[in-house]
């Protein structure tokens, strides 16, 4: 500061003296913001008369002078001169140079050894900050102690330059290294390396700078991990790195890093990823020209798959490796350790546990691609909608994220189906324990089995589930969703719930026709499965696993079946069966409100699986109703005499309410109700074809029974059978209908025998005329533009 | 204010992969963007994030989007840094979500304070960098001692090394009354100066 500070200043005589004197200084300032030379003394000398000008330069320099920093940058090439002692050691020469200190080669005369001195650069010695981080450095490292991390011998004694003293390794960086070894070699190079960096982790110290220049490999094959230089003690919250220097290589850089989020130890995590996927492939996984490119490539794309450089690399250490590389920090290896797990369980020749969440991010990134081609195919009529929903609903699969786990799932490993196998043995003990007496088994012993089948599976499932051992987790899970309901029987059973029957009769109880045992009652099974439910929703929205709502949508299924039950469905099922059945017609009915519900609440997903339970319901209920309802026959034979109230009638009413349900669900249907529109329309066929031709035979029977008045009739179905299966064989054309075309031509063939066998027996014209008109309709098609216009043609000029 | 031919030198060698210029080119600005960082966030953002972060952040931004940058000249590097520093601030901004809607106003160095409230009293600054820097400490000491106006006309002009012209436009004045501002801000801050002794 000028001692004019202390000065009053010359006041201006008025605003307008002010005013110039204020441009003056604006004037000055831009001039030299511009980069002009120009000089504060010959400035004021040109304003004699604005004499407070100078004082207010002054002041501004003055706080100019405290913003700049001084930097002194230490000179590019020639090492700084060392002082020829450190902690008295003599300096030999300098090996290296990072960005905060220099790495001096050092003997320990007193020893005789070799050793590594790190001394802080020159130009960073007189700044406080850095020395204390340079020092922090040194503390964290000395406080260590593992074969694959370099030791610290000591710390300089604080009146000479900042150093500290450490072990000597001799060797070349691992890539180097790694270049003449066998991939096994590498492996187990790699799994040292990532234990030294677990054992970092566990105290509390994340490297953050992990690149395969710090990783020296010696002689003996033992990988040391060295530079600490921007390691952070993630204990306390003390940050060692310097504004700026987070420089290190970007090839190594996590995403995490590169967006400078918060850091944690999975950042060393995705580092050891890309040092494995370049010991693997000998290449780093994103290279760009620019660093910024190089940056967005970290944050934003895929590495190339590493059997795609190499196919000879094991798909298990690519997994591996593209497990510790995930963009997101919680679908990499939580810990160094789980990765030397992995790794030392590839080396054991056992699969490894990783499963990259890429491989489903891949096929969906094609999928996407394949779907809008699709899209356009159909748009361009190459497919008909038909084909296109078909598609879509396969790889609509393939696509959904939360099935991720089915890529694993679909493998029939040897462990997979062990995995199951013992699930569904375990339900099946535990519904033994339900079904059958055991008299050795007290009531409180079976609950005790029960909770350990139920208990163990979920709790096994869920811990699976959170280390993303999706695999196993869903296989324990679906175990403990069977188990569940049994479980909720077996504790029912202990406490004397709900042994009530329905109606008070044993004869209505379900359990009881089977087994030995009158438990559970209908009640404790409607309880049981009433209660799972909620289980059922919970696991699906914490696994997001769509299995659960197929789990959820058998289960909802079994409830009204068993609520019938308890109605007393098994009573009726002797001489009122009817009941039965049209108590299943609301069923189907709330079941395609659910569906249609849970698929407009956006859940596609789960909706899919309610879709064919409810029409697995409608035919069970609408063909039990046509074959076992006499009220409906006599109902049919009262309004339509012609009928007499015969069941084939009644199931071509039933085809007429398919084709009602076909026509409504795939005019206000999304893609799920336009392929249960497929399923109703593929029943219409058979079902008319076989009651015309049923109608037919039994006409024909009663004819020849000596019911001459049938003679008719019987001529009428044997016309009638071939000319329905020629519309439904043209009828399929529309909409591509094979189903149509298929049966239609079964059953135009079954009506042309059965009119050789009435009408047509030894009449050699009518096989000669049938040939022909098969020629005839084969000749047309091959003409068949050229017939259409000259028809057309006939047809105007008939018009003239 | 930078030499521009030096810093203009700085980036060929930072073109050539230097990364040691990287270093002496960022380091230059440090105490600039501290008290750039410090006004910007406010005294409601400042006790939710440090100026340390923001800074570290910034500059990291900056070298890793160094490649973007082009030399227009003197001062156009800290221009530069000083729009990664509001990316910077306004992401903290949104992270801490409550200030949502402030993050817009803080950005043009407005401190959103209670009208006529007491300036927050940040002797107790929980930034290290700022505890460390004996300079950096009286500067901030000093601006804090400034009414708001003459403070935003300092940090504009002086801090961030606007021209008067750019200075005016910020501030939606004329360039009349900004060196006016100015030049009574830098009075006023010279008074402050010599009553603290500093």
């Amino acid at each position: 500061m000028t001692d004019s500070a202390s000065r009053p200043d010359p006041e201006p005589a008025g605003p307008d003296k002010e005013q110039l004197q204020a441009n003056a200084l604006a004037d000055f300032l831009d001039r030299r913001a511009a980069g002009e030379a120009i000089d504060a003394e010959s400035f004021c000398l040109l304003h004699p008369e604005l004499p407070g000008l100078r004082s207010e330069i002054e002041t501004l320099d003055s706080l100019e002078g405290l913003l700049d920093t001084p930097v002194v940058e230490a000179p590019p090439a020639a090492s700084p001169s060392w002082p020829e002692r450190l902690s008295g050691h003599k300096i030999l020469s300098q090996i290296g140079a990072g960005g905060m200190g220099s790495v001096l080669l050092g003997a320990d005369e007193a020893l005789g050894r070799t050793v590594a001195i790190k001394a802080l650069n020159p130009r960073y010695q007189n700044d406080a900050l850095v020395r204390t981080r340079f020092m922090q450095e040194a503390r964290a490292m000395a406080r260590l102690s593992h074969p694959n991390i370099v030791h610290i011998y000591n710390l300089g004694p604080s009146e000479e330059i900042p150093h500290f003293v450490m072990e000597y390794v001799e060797g070349a960086p691992l890539t180097d290294a790694a270049r003449a070894l066998v991939l096994e070699q590498k492996v187990d190079l790699m799994r040292k390396v990532v234990q030294a960096v677990d054992f970092l982790h566990q105290h509390q110290i994340v490297h953050r700078d992990l690149k395969p220049g710090n990783i020296i490999v010696g002689p003996d094959l033992e990988p040391k991990v060295l530079d600490f230089g921007l390691a952070k003690q993630s204990g306390a919250d003390r940050r060692l790195t310097l504004a700026g220097e987070i420089m290190g290589t970007p090839d190594y850089l996590s995403p995490e890093q590169a967006r400078a989020d918060a850091l944690d130890a999975r950042t060393d995590i995705y580092s050891l990823g890309v040092i494995l996927y370049q010991l693997l492939t000998g290449v780093t996984p994103f290279r760009a020209d620019s660093l910024s490119d190089q940056v967005r490539m970290i944050c934003e794309q895929d590495p190339v798959l590493p059997r795609r450089i190499n196919a000879n690399i094991p798909g298990d250490l690519q997994n591996i490796c593209l497990k510790a590389m995930e963009k997101n920090p919680a679908d990499r290896y939580q810990t160094a350790g789980e990765m030397a797990d992995d790794l030392a369980r590839y080396l054991a020749g056992e699969t490894v546990l990783a499963s990259p969440s890429s491989y489903p991010r891949i096929i969906a990134g094609r999928i996407e691609q394949h779907l809008r081609d699709l899209e356009e195919w159909r748009q361009d009529r190459i497919l008909s909608l038909y084909e296109h929903d078909s598609f879509r609903k396969l790889y609509d699969r393939l696509v959904d994220r939360e099935d991720a786990w089915i890529l694993e799932v679909r493998r029939l490993s040897l462990s997979q189906v062990t995995l199951y196998t013992g699930g569904w043995i375990l339900v099946v003990a535990a519904i033994l324990i339900v079904l059958f007496r055991y008299n050795r088994l007290a009531d409180n012993a079976q609950m005790l089995l029960a909770a350990a089948a139920a208990v163990p599976t979920a709790w096994v499932g869920i811990r699976c589930w959170k280390q993303g051992r999706l695999r196993i987790a869903i296989a324990y899970l679906l175990a403990f969703c069977l188990v569940c309901p049994v479980a909720l029987i077996i504790v029912m059973n202990r406490w004397d719930l709900l042994t009530g029957f329905s109606h008070g009769k044993l004869s209505l109880e379900v359990i009881a026709q089977f087994s030995v045992t009158e438990r559970p009652t209908n009640a404790q099974l409607w309880w049981a499965i009433l209660l799972s439910l909620p289980v059922y929703v919970w696991l699906r929205r914490f696994t997001r696993a769509s299995v659960f709502s197929l789990v959820f949508a058998v289960m909802a299924a079994l409830l009204p079946l068993v609520t019938l039950l308890r109605a007393g469905a098994i009573e009726w099922f002797p001489d009122d069966a009817r009941k039965f059945y049209l108590w299943l017609i609301p069923v189907a009915l709330a079941y395609f409100a659910m569906a249609a519900i849970i698929e407009l609440r956006r859940h596609p997903g789960d909706s899919r699986y309610f879709y064919p339970i409810a029409v697995l319901f409608t035919f069970v209920a609408l063909t039990g109703e046509a074959a076992q309802d006499a009220r409906y026959a006599d109902w049919l034979a009262r309004v339509v005499p012609r009928t007499r109230g015969q069941i084939e009638y009644l199931f071509m009413i039933n085809a007429c309410v398919y084709l009602l349900l076909q026509s409504f669900s795939e005019r206000f249907g999304s893609a799920q109700l336009r392929s249960v529109a497929k399923v109703f329309r593929f029943v219409i066929p058979g079902h008319i074809l076989t009651s015309l031709l049923f109608l037919g035979i039994s006409a024909y029977q009663a004819w020849q029974d000596g019911d001459a008045a049938m003679k008719g009739e019987t001529r009428f179905f044997e016309i009638l059978l071939p000319l329905a299966a020629c519309c439904f064989v043209f009828g399929s054309i529309p909409k591509q209908m094979k189903n149509f075309f298929a049966t239609g031509l079964l059953f135009l063939g079954i009506g042309i025998v059965f009119l050789q066998h009435d009408l047509f027996e030894n009449y050699a014209l009518w096989p000669v005329s049938l040939l022909a008109a098969g020629l005839l309709l084969m000749y047309l098609s091959i003409h068949y533009t050229a017939v259409k216009l000259a028809i057309r043609r006939r047809r105007r000029s008939g018009e003239k | 204010m930078e030499q521009p031919t030096s810093t203009f030198h700085l980036f060929d060698r930072v073109k050539n992969g230097d990364r040691g210029a990287v270093s002496v080119l960022i380091d230059r600005h440090r105490r600039r963007l501290a008290v750039m960082a410090y006004y910007r966030l406010g005294p409601h953002l400042r006790g939710l994030v440090e100026v340390d972060d923001i800074l570290q952040e910034t500059l990291l931004k900056a070298y890793q989007q160094l490649d973007q940058f082009t030399y227009r000249g003197p001062g156009s590097f800290l221009g530069w840094l000083s729009l990664i520093m509001n990316h910077v601030i306004a992401d903290a901004a949104r992270y801490h979500g409550r200030q949502k809607r402030n993050a817009g106003e803080m950005l043009p160095l407005r401190s959103d304070s209670v009208p006529g409230g007491v300036e927050p009293v940040d002797t107790q600054t929980p930034s290290r960098i700022i505890a460390r820097d004996e300079n950096l400490r009286i500067v901030l000491q000093a601006l804090d001692g400034l009414p708001e106006e003459y403070r935003e006309v300092i940090l504009l002009a002086r801090i961030e090394g606007l021209p008067t012209k750019e200075v005016a436009e910020r501030m939606g004045k004329t360039r009349e009354a900004v060196s006016l501002l100015l030049h009574r801000a830098t009075r006023r801050f010279k008074q402050i100066m010599g009553e603290r002794n500093l």
